[in-house]
């Protein structure tokens, strides 16, 4: 589903049959709950619901679905959301530092709040939202956000989910952190999302693996960073695509090589 | 005698131990068990990763009888992060291995993993050096987070988990090689090749980390995931392992070893031993030594080298001081 998902951002109306029978597919793959599963065949609503809703936003599928699958979104939260684990992790299990009163969105449920899946969240519901804001999508953003922020590492940027555990921190991962900063777009830039940015742009510098600077470069652009030297880097990495192995890793670096020519899928303009 | 933490907080986990043994033996949670009447382990001398690895391994690896003549073969190193230190087994260890089986006759060698934090598994690979490896034609990696998947009923419930989504690559192969990293780990004390599965386990539906073994239990999705895809060998890489607080952030601890097994709990128990702890203490080892492998050392054959204590104990976290082994 996330390279279904991707794939549809990269190609966009460019092809109309294509964007038609993307849409055919994604509406089909929805559950009844409103989510969709990681992928074809599985039961269980997902992270993918999110990428799902940017995919049928920027087709300017405005539907039924659309419209479950933020409500879907509004239900959904991090495992520690629970008053009980709340209770837990701010009493006796305290080896990993974080507010669990500031909680986002799961990979799957029945697990925690985690980095990647909240930050795609955050940008579904900004978009899909943009105008037509409610209480309750702008209170589960504002909480997702501040979820990002809590969790972010000490040196600027974003690990998967947590930033200090046994009292040690954790060290940043580039598309995290990349992906945090899309979600993070519009909000005020703060010292930490100045630090973060700072952080990617040196990491952008001398990453040569195709996904992560392909998310450097998506991240990059929305903060006006100059990014023409990266992807002209991802090209040389890439170079006739052969070694690129799976489907989600090649439509972001189609998405990160369009990048600047075509609305960029994950702008969030509020 | 004075009780002072170190002894209650051992002597607790040795009461947990034997409640839990008593347990297991009256309601088992397994359907299978891989269990022999004894298992060899052999415990190789290696300085460093040099090109000498590959033949010393061989050596090692002929005084087993494997069945790899005409088979695939899966790798399953300990790939995480791209961090530097002894984070992920080496690559001159993993190369030498697929060279090795390639060279006892098997007729493909595939290298699977699904770290479980690092989306990014090219980046992994990258730092892990593993790259110029992969240029035979016979060895092929395989991101294990975004493969082809099948719904497995697990062979064991210690988790509750019931059932779980498992790559085709694993699924399918004919021998499973677990080749984890030695190190300490802050959540499951140790982390050797049966805590080297959850690997197995695809990120594109569980998550980075794969969170939900987490909240089912460490020890118990272990047990469940090696009861259902069976290791059938292990090469640990114990030249410099990793002590205090593992799997990320801890201290190198040059070992000098590579330990070999026909048996997974055979092998993860002779490298607590090497670590200086005891492997009863350890909850997934001490449940499944009754039906995943033989923990005691009277059912391990030792083919080369007997396993010596170490000068000191690997360090840990306050947490895991009841893993350390009493002194003799």
């Amino acid at each position: 589903m996330e390279a279904t998902c991707l794939a549809c951002l990269a190609l966009g109306t460019a092809a109309d049959g294509n964007a038609v029978s993307t849409v055919r597919f994604l509406k089909k793959s929805q559950l009844s709950d409103g989510g969709w599963p990681a992928f074809q065949g599985d039961s269980e609503g997902a992270w993918t619901t999110a990428l799902a809703l940017c995919a049928l936003t920027a087709l300017n599928e405005i539907s039924d679905a659309s419209d479950k699958a933020l409500r879907w979104l509004l239900g959904s939260r991090g495992k520690e959301g629970h008053w009980l684990w709340r209770w837990k992790f701010k009493t006796v299990d305290r080896n990993v530092r974080f507010d669990p009163d500031k909680f986002g969105w799961p990979w799957i449920s029945g697990s925690a709040s985690w980095v990647i899946p909240t930050a795609f969240s955050i940008i579904a519901i900004k978009q899909f939202t943009a105008c037509n804001r409610s209480e309750a999508s702008e209170k589960r953003i504002h909480l997702g956000v501040d979820m990002l922020l809590d969790r972010a590492c000490i040196d600027g940027g974003w690990n998967s989910g947590n930033s200090v555990v046994y009292g040690v921190p954790l060290r940043a991962h580039i598309e995290a952190t990349a992906i945090a900063l899309l979600a993070l777009q519009d909000e005020r830039r703060s010292e930490l999302i100045q630090r973060s940015l700072e952080w990617l742009k040196k990491e952008a510098a001398r990453v040569d693996s195709a996904s992560s600077l392909a998310w450097c470069i998506l991240s990059l652009f929305v903060y006006q960073e100059s990014i023409e030297a990266l992807k002209n880097r991802l090209v040389t990495i890439i170079g006739d695509g052969r070694d690129i192995r799976n489907n989600a890793t090649l439509a972001t670096v189609l998405l990160a090589l369009k990048c600047g020519e075509m609305i960029h899928p994950f702008v969030v303009l509020r | 005698m004075k009780l002072d933490r170190r002894r209650f907080l051992a002597s607790s986990g040795g009461v947990a131990a034997t409640a839990g043994m008593t347990a297991e033996w009256a309601w088992p949670k397994h359907s299978v068990s891989y269990r022999r009447p004894r298992s060899a382990v052999a415990v190789l001398n290696a300085d460093e990763y040099s090109e000498k690895i590959e033949a010393l391994l061989l050596n090692g690896l002929q005084l087993f009888r494997l069945r790899v003549l005409g088979r695939s073969v899966l790798l399953k190193p300990n790939l995480v992060e791209d961090l530097p230190g002894p984070v992920n087994t080496n690559s001159a260890l993993i190369g030498a291995a697929a060279r090795c089986f390639l060279r006892l006759g098997a007729a493909r060698i595939v290298i699977g993993e699904g770290p479980g934090h690092q989306r990014d598994t090219e980046l992994v690979v990258q730092t892990a050096g593993l790259r110029p490896h992969l240029s035979e034609r016979q060895i092929e990696f395989v991101d294990l987070n975004r493969d082809e998947l099948r719904k497995v009923k697990l062979k064991a419930n210690y988790s509750g988990l019931g059932e779980l989504w498992l790559p085709r690559s694993v699924l399918d192969v004919d021998f499973v090689v677990s080749m984890p990293k030695v190190k300490t780990h802050h959540w499951a004390g140790v982390t050797l090749s049966l805590k080297n599965m959850f690997g197995i386990v695809p990120g594109m539906k569980y998550g980075w980390p794969k969170n939900p073994l987490h909240w089912s239990g460490i020890h118990e999705s272990i047990l469940d995931i090696c009861a259902t895809v069976p290791i059938h060998f292990v090469i640990a890489d114990a030249i410099t392992a990793m002590e205090g607080n593992g799997p990320l952030q801890g201290n190198a601890r040059q070992l000098g070893k590579i330990v070999l097994a026909d048996d997974p709990v055979a092998a993860d128990a002779t490298c607590a031993r090497l670590m200086g702890f005891d492997p009863l203490r350890v909850r997934h080892l001490s449940a499944g030594c009754h039906f995943l492998g033989n923990l005691r050392e009277d059912r391990i054959r030792m083919l080369a080298e007997g396993v010596g204590a170490p000068t000191r104990p690997f360090s840990v976290l306050p947490e895991f001081c009841y893993l350390l082994a009493a002194k003799s």
